[in-house]
């Protein structure tokens, strides 16, 4: 080749490779405590990377975590979430009032807080916030969260009361339960005063306390009236059966269930009370969820469906926007009309809508970002990330499990359920994907002092046992694998290379341990989701779970009915009655007690193999302070502040944990770090 | 020509019309919603949903109005971000796709065309096998290679340049994608070059022009060229159109917020008008760019006339 006769060139290629050499061996040796570069940005302006681009700026709308921490920045709730723990702090309410059975809340919101055109925030847009995140106009997707208030599900899904015109009486749930005697509906005397806005809230908005029971609020705790469905041919559905209430309804007016029914009310302007169908003292965490957080009734009437857009938005959080361009950035400055003003640290937030991983590591490698979302180290790398002191490993409120369809033999059996269960190694497992092994349903180490029951360890050899008594033996009584039909269990997961490596680890252990191959399914997400709900699969699905609240119940709920996300076809009463009486219960830890004993019942019936507690798995630059990598991702923003300050940076996760025992936020506020200017 | 250029304009509606029916159908036929997702929906609000948004209606009232829509040139508000108008979209994003494929057509085209001439007036000698010996290396390194090692040289380990993002239209950030992008054309226009200036370096005219005395750079230029880059001409007018359109790769690698980035997701997430709003003004572009290519075609090569 002529090219490479020259001696010139030679040495030049030369000299280009030694380049490349140095300077890879000098990143690699330079900076072994943090990852990549780490030079604090100017001033007080962070660059966090969210995740997918928000589907929408309006918190009632976007249902996804990247969109949450957005909402935390830009929008206030009643409640907050604490910033290390989440449980639920004031937030627009500076403090509430909670009657005995949890099942009504009072919340006291601050007189200075405003929105972020100088305009008060009060009960009356909390009001508007709660009707029109159930109203079916918005078909908001997190609707369902907000169905614990009274008749919110009835107006979200279109319900009717049924009204007797000859006595302006309305029929009432309780008569009609299927286990009970017909009896006359008695005239519910509240009922006969119509709910009219005029008398809906109470005149006297100056007086400093204003008397709790108006007409609303007695509506709302006179017996449940019936609801049946608008629509007429899910009426007819719903009378069918009900020959009795089919009687009952002839000749009666169907008059539809409004968003005035909904067991929301302001008292006053700075009072809003929120009454439940039933017992539910984790709603306060349920409060601090993106859906609840306070929206404008008049730039939304204004401009619809555009009022997220820049030029319209009015914000009721810590920042305002200031920027939105999609797939690009989404830049957020302090609100200066924010009541905790001062306390706010950050001048600016640059969200970073991204999803690719890699690409996300780069630009922190780079030190182009502060600090990224959750799950974005890939397993593959964590063997360089996990020793570096900017790496945020913590237990998170998600789980994955796999879940069994109780209804088909041969897994309607416990014993072989449990069988299942005890063949596989999870402490193995969690080891080699990073995670912590779970035996129970709820996430292990997220709820704090609850109880929480322990599963059934590794055990092959009692696994075993429990397939002989099953009947799974041959003559001598043996265990005999042959006996049991492998093809009625098929491991189902859906199309993504973390699942099919899971799977094929389950498989191989049940080989191992119980000497069956036993098939795997791989299907498409939207025809898998569809296989599970309808308990299509056989044998066992992939499942996991996101902890909507910081509460044990968030996981437990989803076996309070047959229906929904339960997919297994297990359900036991006995189960639902100890979480109500759990709900019911006013002291925290009997309560938690409580909670535990309705997870152990599920847990003896082994309706899901669970696997494992996920982690977070993320990364913030050292001289990012306030930021924790608390169990949902979701950052208190006006906490967070750069510190410039080489001292105080962070080595390794901040303290998760507070030194005073007060429960009150004020006191635990003053631990939280301050930035030096 | 002025006749040739409406014609050809007026034959661009009923082809995007057609090419907008087909991608409507094929979404139609694609399993999922936009609002599909892993927490199973209520009935209920899944109904409102459905209501809100009008896909309860037949599919002919749907199409009608979808037709409609578009010949208004309106292509409607995103399903799945809520509030953004697909016109809006298709404004803020088409000028960073189109600045980052201009300049990597530009790029391309300079270094293409030089490093191609240079092979073709100095055959066999060691500029022809290094411009070429390159060029084979272009084609052959698929641009989602190139640009992760070009990430990983200046932005992780050099630390010069930014590994991703979009920083405005004069910033470092510019500097990788352009490189990325424009590696296969260069190396395709340089190839293009070499060929069709070897086989007019060798046809009578330019001998009798060098045999006129004309100086070499005249040969070079005003005869070598005109008739060398005829297959570069037609090569670089679809390529333009591709390349300012967003390359879904490039737009991917480094996270730019163009054009092809959101058509991406737009079908990831089913989102009908977005889908509809990019394919029409895809559709268009490229339409006009193979007129341009046309006329600069007529310009070119005088002994073609409309």
């Amino acid at each position: 080749m002529t090219f490479f006769s020259s001696s010139k060139t030679r040495l030049a290629l030369l000299l280009v490779a030694l380049a490349f050499v140095a300077t890879a061996c000098a990143a690699s040796a330079g900076n072994q405590m943090f990852f990549g570069k780490t030079n604090p940005p100017t001033g007080q302006v962070m660059r966090y990377v969210t995740g997918s681009e928000p589907e929408s700026l309006d918190p009632q709308i976007g249902t996804g975590q990247p969109e949450g921490r957005i909402y935390m920045a830009l929008f206030e709730a009643l409640c907050e979430f604490d910033p290390r723990n989440m449980e639920p702090i004031p937030g627009i309410a500076e403090r509430w009032d909670v009657n005995k059975d949890s099942s009504e809340f009072v919340f006291h919101l601050r007189k200075n807080a405003r929105w972020s055109d100088g305009e008060p925030i009060t009960a009356r847009d909390f009001l508007y916030t709660f009707r029109r995140g159930l109203s079916p106009e918005l078909a908001s997707r997190n609707a369902y969260l907000g169905y614990y208030i009274k008749y919110a599900q009835a107006y979200n899904e279109g319900g009717v009361f049924v009204r007797d015109p000859a006595n302006n009486t309305y029929l009432l749930e309780k008569d009609f339960a299927a286990d009970k005697e017909k009896s006359a509906a008695p005239a519910a005397a509240p009922e006969a005063a119509p709910i009219t806005p005029a008398n809906e809230y109470p005149a006297t908005a100056e007086e400093p306390t204003p008397d709790p029971d108006t007409p609303f609020h007695q509506f709302l705790h006179s017996p449940n009236r019936l609801i049946l469905p608008a629509d007429e041919t899910a009426r007819a559905e719903a009378l069918k059966d009900n020959a009795k209430l089919k009687a009952a309804v002839e000749g009666k007016q169907f008059e539809p269930v409004k968003a005035e029914h909904m067991g929301v009310e302001a008292l006053d302007d700075y009072t809003f009370r929120v009454t439940l169908t039933q017992s539910a003292p984790y709603f306060l965490g349920l409060m601090a969820h993106q859906f609840f957080h306070v929206v404008p009734q008049r730039i939304i009437e204004k401009h619809h469906e555009a009022w997220t857009q820049p030029a319209n938005i009015v914000t009721s959080g810590a920042f305002k926007l200031k920027t939105w361009k999609p797939y690009h950035e989404l830049v957020v400055v302090r609100n200066p009309h924010y009541w905790d003003v001062a306390r706010v640290q950050l001048d600016e937030i640059r969200f970073y809508p991204m999803d690719d991983n890699p690409q996300i590591m780069n630009l922190y490698k780079a030190g182009e970002v502060d600090a990224v979302l959750n799950h974005t180290v890939p397993v593959a790398w964590l063997d360089l990330i996990e020793p570096l002191k900017d790496y945020m490993d913590a237990p998170e409120a998600a789980i994955s499990y796999f879940q069994i369809n109780t209804t088909r033999p041969p897994m309607n059996d416990v014993r072989v359920r449990k069988a299942f269960n005890m063949a596989v190694d999870k402490v193995a497992l969690a080891k080699w994907r990073k995670t912590k092994p779970l035996t129970a349903f709820s996430p292990e180490g997220v709820f704090a002092g609850y109880p929480q029951p322990k599963g059934d360890p590794f055990d092959p050899v009692r696994a075993k046992q429990l397939m002989v008594e099953a009947g799974y033996k041959d003559a001598a009584g043996n265990y005999d694998p042959k006996k049991f039909p492998i093809d009625e269990v098929e491991i189902t997961y859906n199309t993504q290379e973390s699942n099919k490596a899971i799977s094929e680890y389950l498989q191989a252990q049940w080989k191992q341990n119980l000497g069956l191959t036993l098939p795997m399914k791989s299907m498409e997400f939207k025809t898998f989701l569809q296989s599970r709900a309808n308990l299509e699969y056989k044998g066992l699905a992939r499942s996991g779970w996101i902890g909507d609240y910081m509460d044990p119940v968030t996981f437990l709920n989803l076996f309070s009915t047959p229906k929904g996300d339960n997919g297994t076809g297990w359900y036991d009463p006995k189960f639902v009655e100890k979480l109500n009486e759990a709900n019911r219960t006013l002291d925290p830890q009997k309560r938690y007690e409580l909670l535990a004993e309705a997870e152990a019942i599920l847990i003896a019936a082994q309706p899901v193999i669970p696997l494992q507690t996920d982690a977070t798995k993320w990364m913030k630059k050292p001289y990012v302070k306030g930021m924790y990598p608390n169990p949902g991702t979701m950052h208190a923003w006006k906490y967070v502040c750069i510190e410039h300050d080489t001292s105080k940076w962070d080595y390794g996760v901040p303290k998760m944990t507070y030194d005073t025992q007060s429960r009150d936020f004020k006191e635990r506020e003053k631990e939280l770090p301050v930035c030096s200017k | 020509m002025l006749r040739f250029i409406i014609r050809r304009l007026l034959i661009t509606i009923p082809m995007v019309l057609i090419v907008i029916t087909l991608t409507w159908g094929l979404i139609r036929l694609a399993p999922g919603n936009f609002y599909s997702q892993e927490k199973k929906l209520p009935a209920a609000i899944e109904k409102n949903i459905r209501e809100k948004y009008g896909i309860d209606k037949p599919w002919y009232v749907q199409y009608g109005k979808m037709i409609g829509n578009i010949l208004r040139l309106d292509f409607g508000n995103s399903l799945k971000y809520e509030g953004q108008r697909v016109n809006e979209i298709l404004l803020n994003t088409f000028p960073i796709s189109a600045t980052i494929g201009f300049l990597a057509y530009l790029l391309a085209l300079i270094v293409g065309i030089t490093s191609g001439t240079i092979a073709a007036l100095r055959q066999n000698t060691k500029w022809d096998y290094a411009s070429m010996g390159l060029a084979m290396l272009g084609i052959s390194m698929p641009n989602f290679v190139l640009g992760p090692l070009l990430v990983l040289v200046f932005s992780l380990t050099l630390y010069w340049l930014p590994p991703a993002r979009w920083a405005g239209f004069f910033s470092l950030n510019v500097i990788l994608p352009v490189i990325t992008l424009s590696g296969v054309y260069m190396a395709y226009i340089a190839r293009l070059t070499r060929a069709g200036m070897l086989e007019v370096l060798r046809s009578d005219y330019i001998r009798t022009a060098r045999a006129k005395g004309l100086r070499e750079r005249d040969v070079v230029f005003r005869h070598v060229m005109r008739g060398g880059l005829m297959p570069v001409i037609s090569f670089t007018g679809p390529a333009l159109a591709v390349l300012v359109t967003g390359t879904v790769v490039v737009e991917r690698i480094f996270a730019l917020p163009g054009l092809g980035n959101y058509f991406i997701n737009a079908n990831l997430n089913r989102d009908e008008p977005l889908i509809l709003g990019i394919v029409a003004f895809i559709g268009i572009i490229t339409l006009v760019f193979n007129l341009l290519v046309d006329i600069a075609y007529a310009y070119v090569d005088p002994r073609i006339r409309y």
